[in-house]
């Protein structure tokens, strides 16, 4: 109950956040009804798909300050256990999921454990490394459909227990829902015990254990949320796109955009991951469809891309939210 | 039975023995001072007892268990806080958070652990700068802070690095009341590396000298100031004859 009562508790914001998260909400509520093209649409579920992605990437990787490349594989690991269980057993989407983050959370003790003795660049190396592994083994494994990947079978009707419909506006609602939830979640673990004691591991590694911080234990619990919020993602990209194979869920592209947008919205903060990604997702779409498709100008989309992060990371590496913040301070 | 008590502890780097056959025990309730030039050991010394290095022969025992080789965060929970010589200086938490965190060590409930940290923050004098990052004050309320994290942990032995290094004689007075403070009304048993003799010397009931990774002398702080071993090493002719 108390637990609750501190995931909605918002009141220690700044009256503008407060103002523009409800705004901002009303915006999503209604969004389905102003006539958005599909093209938006789709933006726009991407736009909190990753958002989700990014909350996640945001407890390790922005509160606990650990340069994480590796969510990729917890991407395929929730979606490739929603679409097998579907096509092997027909077992509804509201099964497989848990049970695919149950394995996310699993797998992410298996190999957090380990991966917890590096610290700094050899430990970004190496997320990336079992990534890789992963996704090595997945377009390789005859089973699981190697490098075709795997199609989900389509049902005639909607199906609610199949999560399959035929309008994007119930996506956008589903993935709204658990949008709200990461959102509530991380306003309860930025308060959380676990949540100050990143914080501290951030700060000063060496001072957080003379203060009964196991640095390594909770990093790997980190992890784990991490790994948990990424792979719920996964399974609706499963049910979304009905299609998945090791190259769109499991690419280090992937890992390194998760990370890139917490970092531009500003990692370790509250709405970072979710300005990050409404910045890059439709700057990543619109570029890639409108100049991407131009001739001669294949790949300057990706040049735009990084220059714009070279430049926020240059001005002020605590991102879009840290260049905020910093001209409030300058205006009281 | 000695509350801390260590034996012949060993540290080796390598070539450099930095802590040679240091034995020595600390009593429920006492205040010692652990005194001895640049590079005697004194910080190895302290970072054997709590977990950082890895003593390569020796024994800790702490309220009658046996802490060698726990790692520092065990240590702090069996009841040993620590502060450090060099504190970072961060500015991503504000005062109040980082004496939370401390506070979490023993509870798992926010609220609690803020009323907790806020009535360390008042029991120091510190109410006034909780809202303020640590990058934004003076090296006294820094270190000052580095003690309220520690003192948040609720620890019995409290082993402070130098904790008045780089303060001025009006702070370290007030550092010296802070600490006769803490001893008098939490009942902390204090064990204090340094330098400053003024505030080693009055307030510490036993002082332990180390040179060259070995204990040169142990006893109290007026038979230290007359022992010739510590003169030579340490004090100089100058302070013992001033006094």
């Amino acid at each position: 109950m108390d637990t609750l009562k501190d995931a909605v508790d918002f009141r220690d914001f700044s009256k503008p956040e407060k103002v523009g998260f409800a705004i901002f909400s009303l915006f999503l509520l209604i969004f389905p009804w102003l006539g958005a093209g599909s093209f938006v649409k789709v933006v726009m579920i991407q736009f909190l798909l990753f958002s989700l992605f990014g909350m996640g990437w945001n407890t390790i990787g922005g509160y606990g300050g650990q340069v994480e490349l590796g969510k990729a594989q917890y991407v395929g690991i929730g979606a490739y256990t929603v679409a097998l269980m579907m096509v092997w057993w027909k077992i509804p989407f509201w099964v497989s999921m848990p049970i695919g983050v149950l394995i996310a959370i699993g797998y992410s003790f298996i190999i957090g454990y380990p991966l917890f003795r590096l610290k700094g660049h050899y430990f970004a190396i190496a997320t990336i490394c079992t990534s890789l592994v992963l996704q090595d083994i997945f377009i390789n494994w005859k089973l699981v459909g190697a490098a075709k990947g795997i199609e989900l079978p389509i049902h005639k009707h909607p199906d609610f227990l199949y999560m399959q419909f035929k309008s994007d506006t119930y996506y956008f609602y589903f993935i709204m829902a658990l949008f709200y939830v990461a959102i509530f979640y991380m306003n309860w673990f930025r308060k959380s015990k676990l949540g100050y004691q990143l914080r501290m591991i951030k700060e000063d590694e060496e001072a957080a254990e003379s203060l009964g911080i196991d640095a390594r234990w909770c990093k790997i619990k980190a992890y784990s949320i991490a790994s948990a919020f990424v792979a719920v993602g996964g399974g609706f990209l499963a049910v979304y796109n009905l299609y998945i194979d090791p190259y769109s869920v499991m690419d280090l592209d992937l890992s390194i955009k998760i990370a890139l947008m917490s970092m531009l919205g500003g990692a370790g903060s509250m709405w970072g991951p979710i300005i990050g990604s409404a910045f890059l997702v439709p700057l990543d779409r619109f570029l890639g469809s409108w100049l991407g498709a131009q001739k001669g100008l294949i790949g300057i989309d990706f040049m735009i891309y990084s220059a714009l992060i070279m430049i926020v990371s240059a001005y002020q590496p605590r991102g879009i939210w840290g260049i905020i913040e910093q001209f409030r301070k300058r205006g009281t | 039975m000695a509350f801390l008590e260590v034996t012949d502890l060993v540290k080796d780097f390598g070539g450099v023995v930095a802590n040679n056959q240091v034995s020595f025990q600390i009593n429920h309730g006492e205040i010692i001072g652990l005194i001895g030039p640049n590079g005697a050991g004194k910080t190895t010394l302290f970072n054997c007892i709590v977990g950082y290095h890895k003593p390569n022969s020796g024994k800790v025992i702490f309220k009658g268990k046996e802490i060698t080789g726990f790692k520092p965060f065990m240590t702090n929970r069996e009841g040993i806080g620590r502060t450090f010589q060099i504190m970072k200086v961060t500015a991503g938490m504000t005062v109040l958070e980082n004496v939370m965190v401390g506070a979490f060590c023993r509870t798992d409930d926010r609220h609690f652990a803020k009323v907790e940290a806020a009535a360390i923050l008042g029991f120091l004098g510190l109410e006034s700068v909780k809202t303020y990052h640590l990058n934004e004050l003076p090296i006294a309320s820094q270190k000052k802070i580095g003690l309220a994290r520690a003192l948040a942990t609720q620890p019995e032995l409290l082993m402070l690095d130098e904790v008045a290094s780089g303060l001025n004689p009006k702070e370290t007075e007030e550092m010296v009341g802070l600490l006769k403070k803490i001893h008098q009304e939490k009942k902390i048993t204090l064990f204090l590396i340094e330098h400053v003799m003024e505030v080693v010397m009055p307030i510490s009931e036993r002082v332990i000298v180390l040179d060259g990774g070995e204990k040169i002398a142990e006893g109290l702080p007026k038979d230290i100031v007359k022992n010739e071993r510590v003169i030579k090493a340490y004090l100089g002719e100058k302070y013992a004859k001033g006094l």
